[in-house]
């Protein structure tokens, strides 16, 4: 009642204020859990929200003084308005659901070694629009894919959730210079795949992936190929 | 024929995706929602006296728009150095980074870096014989790592000013082309960074990029020795 009377309102562009709820708030000299705590806010007094790294925030008391406060100490203050302070944090419910995920894969497509990477963005907990790279590099050809495409995720509140994915994009394949006629090629391609992903601990998953590749060639006869992928992700 | 008939089944895939997503499976049934347990107003005096009034606030309270916090967990920036490549002597190397942090542990970080290699001993000692031309002897790779901080800390200057530090770890999967060939690469190693100020890091790296080649004739494993420093600025 009394910070609500005792609060001027704030402009939008000015940093959050929260209060303090709890008997006191710990701000650490840095962002870990490891650096030793220099300052305490008691309770009812206010901090400013300067921003955030990984899941430490950097405040301000009213007295000036800055210092870093962890995200599950501040869930427990509140805003100016009496509600209390949310903060997405990295544990099995932000991988149930979240908006954005991205990773590194490593695998082999049709034999050579494969080097990845993708992005999704969440259109709901389970579909994602997905945007990936990667380069296979064998013994007889190199190239790169780019592709984009949709992943659907089963049961994404399980701690392994299986998913399917389908897509297309684009191939640029460069035979190595042993080969007789060698010449690059640049091919369209689209992709099916099952896999599943497995939540490791605060903002890390596993996900591995089975799909084939069929490449719109210019003769008469597709090509398909294999690819398996194995790899982490991280949620954000 | 037969690529009709995959783009037919590629699509009754992607609508079987998309269907899915909008069904209400059994398993995202929500937990009903518990009522709060009622709140009890106990007095400590004599039970037979009427309980106190509970004066009802007549403040409305405001709904007050909250500011976008700030996250600052990408750092992007530069550095240069020494790389040993095996077989063609030390030349100084110069690189990109992005660094994303995605705990207080763990980051992310992809790299691209180039040389060129110098003259192998071989070359030196015959006089006019070149074992690869001009464009073959630039050395270009890229890295997707891991890292993790192992030994979080700070740096003190005099007795006035402290920064945060960390020693970490490093280690991914990449690309190196060299000597006209493009090869898998891994890398690993390790690194310092300290933070002058909340938005600018610098670091000192060191990494062993391996991969196996066949550029002499027969297939060996390259160690690819670096030592570099850095600098990158907290951005987003």
């Amino acid at each position: 009642m009394l910070w609500l009377v005792a609060t001027p309102t704030r402009a939008a562009h000015e940093p959050l204020q929260l209060f303090v709820t709890q008997p006191y708030l710990e701000l650490h000299t840095g962002p870990g859990r490891g650096y030793p705590v220099a300052q305490v806010v008691g309770r009812g007094e206010a901090v400013d929200v300067l921003f955030r790294r990984t899941d430490w925030f950097k405040v301000r008391t009213e007295r000036g003084i800055e210092g870093w406060a962890s995200a599950r100490e501040l869930t427990q203050t509140s805003l100016a308005d009496g509600s209390s302070f949310k903060v997405s944090l990295g544990d099995l419910a932000g991988f149930t659901s979240h908006r954005w995920e991205s990773g590194i894969y490593a695998g082999a497509y049709a034999g050579a070694t494969l080097v990845a990477g993708y992005s999704a963005l969440s259109l709901t907990d389970n579909l994602k629009i997905e945007v990936g790279a990667s380069q296979f590099l064998g013994n007889l050809s190199n190239g790169y894919i780019v592709e984009a495409g949709l992943a659907h995720v089963f049961i994404p509140e399980w701690r392994v959730s299986p998913l399917v994915s389908i897509g297309t994009g684009y191939e640029h394949i460069s035979p190595k210079v042993l080969l007789v006629q060698a010449v690059d090629r640049d091919d369209q391609v689209a992709y099916a795949g099952v896999g599943a992903r497995l939540y490791l601990t605060r903002r890390f998953f596993f996900r591995g992936e089975y799909r084939q590749y069929v490449v719109f060639t210019r003769t008469n006869a597709n090509e398909v190929n294999e690819e398996w992928r194995l790899g982490f992700g991280f949620f954000y | 024929m037969e690529t009709r008939i995959r783009i037919l089944l590629l699509s009754t895939v992607l609508l079987a995706c998309s269907g899915c997503a909008t069904m209400h499976w059994p398993w995202h049934r929500q937990k009903a929602q518990q009522s709060p347990p009622p709140v009890e107003v106990t007095t400590q005096g004599d039970q037979n006296t009427a309980p106190p009034s509970v004066v009802e606030p007549q403040v409305e309270r405001r709904s007050i728009s909250v500011p976008r916090i700030k996250a600052k967990n990408l750092e992007i920036g530069g550095y240069y150095g020494e790389l040993s490549i095996q077989d063609f002597g030390a030349q100084p190397v110069a690189g990109a980074r992005l660094d994303y942090h995605i705990t207080e542990d763990f980051f992310f970080e992809g790299t691209y870096g180039r040389a060129k290699a110098g003259k192998t001993s071989f070359e030196e000692l015959s006089g006019n014989v070149q074992l690869l031309s001009d464009a073959e002897r630039r050395f270009t790779y890229y890295n997707l790592s891991l890292g993790y901080n192992l030994f979080p800390g700070e740096v003190f200057i005099g007795h006035s000013l402290a920064m945060s530090s960390a020693l970490y770890m490093i280690g991914g999967i990449g690309e190196v082309t060299f000597a006209g060939d493009e090869n898998f690469a891994v890398n690993f190693g390790a690194g310092f960074r300290v933070l002058p100020t909340d938005w600018l890091a610098l670091h000192i790296d060191v990494q062993d990029i391996v991969f196996r080649s066949n550029d002499i004739g027969f297939s060996q494993l390259k160690n690819n020795l670096q030592a570099t420093i850095g600098a990158t600025v907290f951005f987003w």
